[in-house]
């Protein structure tokens, strides 16, 4: 029976790439900046937060200036975080669709993670820029490692997103819920500030936080010239735990969009 | 093979408002006592062989609907079983698939994706859904700028030529006007020929006569009746008027909402609409003044009864609503036994499309129905020129700029 929806979704590819170009296409339609939102939203924040840790508050980063600090975990939070509210609304924003025709009801929330991560793609490349400018040396080890660390937040959001997707249908408090829930994260995960600044005895349940491990991880590998923290294996689990609970919740519940919606 | 088997299905819509507990929105069939159900279908059977076209029909709210959602997959049975086999291709909704900002090009592209096809596949049947559709001059403009007709043309086209084994057709079609009507009968005819099966949904009984050649109809989510296309109109216009004639009870209206009485104190025998020289017509022309002519019987007593007479579009929306006891028209007062016909000129100055007319007759106080019939007289209206909406306001338009000035 999954086997037989996997296949369908295969079969639905096409469909995935042409929903996610839509998405894209509409977002930045009319607008003048276009894809370049896709920089200036976490390097805002960046921004901010560099005033904030330099100047008010001393931040301790070592040998990182602060701006390319949270920049670089800024970049991947937004990814993880916009596209998990994206796949939440993914079902409840395109009810015409959803209770009229079918197809595999999974191609919406992925095409909304693909259409953010083409975004990413975008930010990335500003990432990239600042590590050349800032002469930092990153080794090709440490590279190597990137997709998997990119995968497992993936991989991650995607299970969130698909069981956020599902409940929204049934109860649209949901979408609020993870509006919330994704800011108190973000705090709760090294963004602004080093994971060393965690006192020590809280530090292994810090890193049941998976997003903890992933944005540690980056920083290893692109500005500490380092491998990542075993931690991330923490992360890579629980990713893999998160698609496969949230696929399994999200074809549970399929059957029953049409008729709430 | 068998191209479709629906077999014992039953569909249950739990009504109202309360949410549905975590448990109910994984767990496996409505278990909930409480709450009140709505059985959309119930307990329903029926097989298609390559090649069979049935049409179902029956009044709103009567299930119809929910037979092809439950075919295509949208919704899943309460209990029952469904096998369709082959590539089904479904036309529900008007317009449902299409994105409003994306041009038609980039919609055909999305749509045959949602129905499964490869880009390549697409590209091979693009030229021939486009000559179908007839919207060449509109290919690269955003469907939101279409009429209702061009979507139903384009929804059809994509429709009926990715080659499905089984087509499920809505209301849909009703739209578009009537030489359209045609060239999508006779699509149909093809496709069948090939070994399609089809499912129309339809109101308009001539075409289910025309296009399918088995009929279903379908009374309160259940199979009331299943035979030839003919027997099934049949069937169904008795049954409506034998159950209101008989009991003198509950009529469906439309969405099923209201209940309306009618006691057959007077009866509508028969509607007709018919051109200035008193020939039955169906396609008018916008603007051309027609005749409805409504004959009636007269069963008991009836003290100056009130004549109505309502056209809408096909999704229901009034054009015009009028009463003689509106236009101060005084009726008189009939005796059991006596016929009358009522003659009622109108201008019809509609924008292309297709109108329903309901004819009804009341009492002065309007307490009940003596008779109604809803959709006694389906039409189409060509003609207009190029506008959208319902009625032709003949709009007349002067550029006044400095160029055409100085001419």
């Amino acid at each position: 029976m999954v086997s037989a929806r996997i296949g369908s979704l295969y079969t639905h590819r096409e469909l995935v790439l042409a929903w996610t170009t839509r998405i894209i296409r509409a977002r930045y339609k009319q607008s003048v900046l276009g894809g370049l939102w896709a920089i200036i939203q976490p390097a805002a924040a960046a921004v901010i937060a560099s005033v904030i840790f330099t100047l008010f508050i001393p931040v301790d980063t070592g040998d990182v200036p602060y701006l390319v600090f949270s920049y670089t975990a800024m970049v991947p939070w937004t990814l993880f975080s916009g596209s998990i509210t994206d796949m939440v609304d993914s079902l409840t924003s395109n009810m015409n669709l959803v209770s009229k025709i079918y197809f595999p009801r999974e191609v919406l929330p992925i095409a909304a993670l693909l259409a953010r991560l083409v975004d990413f793609g975008v930010a990335a490349s500003m990432v990239a820029l600042l590590i050349l400018f800032s002469r930092m040396s990153v080794s090709l080890l440490g590279l190597l490692f990137l997709p998997v660390i990119l995968v497992t937040q993936l991989a991650l959001a995607l299970g969130i997103g698909l069981t956020g997707a599902a409940l929204n249908v049934f109860y649209r408090d949901i979408r609020h819920l993870f509006v919330l829930g994704l800011q108190i994260w973000m705090y709760a995960t090294p963004i602004l500030y080093p994971a060393t600044a965690v006192p020590e005895q809280y530090q292994s349940l810090y890193f049941l936080n998976p997003m903890a491990g992933v944005i540690e991880a980056y920083r290893a590998v692109l500005l500490n010239n380092a491998l990542p923290n075993p931690y991330l294996l923490i992360s890579i689990a629980m990713s893999i735990v998160s698609l496969l609970v949230g696929y399994w919740f999200f074809k549970r519940a399929e059957s029953r969009f049409a008729d709430i919606i | 093979m068998t191209s479709i088997q629906f077999d014992q299905v039953s569909k249950c819509y739990r009504m109202g408002r309360k949410l549905p507990s975590l448990r109910e929105t994984l767990g496996g069939p409505w278990k909930s006592k409480d709450g009140e159900v709505h059985w959309a279908v119930k307990g329903v059977s029926f097989e298609l062989q390559p090649g069979d076209a049935l049409g179902i029909i029956g009044p709103n709210g009567a299930g119809k609907t929910t037979i092809l959602k439950l075919l295509s997959k949208i919704t899943d049975p309460t209990s029952g079983r469904i096998r369709v086999n082959g590539r089904l291709s479904a036309l529900i909704e008007l317009g449902a698939g299409f994105h409003g900002e994306l041009t038609g090009r980039e919609n055909i592209y999305l749509n045959g994706a949602i129905l499964g096809m490869r880009k390549a596949e697409i590209r091979a049947r693009f030229d021939q859904i486009v000559e179908f559709a007839g919207i060449g001059h509109y290919l690269d403009t955003p469907v939101k700028r279409y009429s209702s007709g061009m979507y139903a043309r384009l929804g059809f086209a994509i429709a009926a030529h990715v080659d499905p084994e089984v087509l499920l057709v809505d209301e849909v079609l009703a739209v578009g006007d009537y030489p359209f009507q045609l060239k999508c009968h006779a699509r149909m005819d093809h496709l069948r020929k090939n070994g399609t099966s089809l499912i129309l949904v339809s109101h308009n009984m001539e075409a289910v006569r025309r296009v399918c050649d088995r009929g279903l109809v379908m009374y309160h989510g259940k199979d009331i009746f299943q035979g030839t296309a003919s027997e099934a109109v049949v069937a169904y216009s008795d049954t409506v008027r034998r159950a209101a004639r008989q009991t003198q009870k509950e009529v469906p209206e439309e969405g099923g909402l209201s209940q309306q009485v009618m006691t057959f104190d007077a009866e509508i025998e028969n509607v007709s609409l018919l051109d200035m020289e008193g020939r039955p017509v169906n396609a008018l022309q916008s603007g051309v003044p027609v005749v409805v002519a409504v004959d009636v019987l007269v069963h008991r007593d009836v003290h100056q009864p009130d004549f109505s007479l309502t056209i809408r579009t096909p999704d229901g929306r009034v054009v015009y609503d009028t009463m003689t006891s509106w236009m101060k028209i005084p009726m008189p007062d009939f005796t059991a036994g006596e016929r009358c016909r009522i003659e009622c000129r109108l201008n019809l100055p509609l924008i292309e499309g297709i109108y329903e007319l309901d004819v009804s007759i009341v009492p002065a106080d309007l307490s009940h129905f003596y008779d109604y019939i809803e959709r006694a007289v389906g039409f189409s209206v060509v003609g207009s020129a190029g506008a959208k909406g319902i009625v032709d306001l003949d709009a007349q338009v002067v550029i006044r700029h400095p160029k055409t000035e100085a001419r």
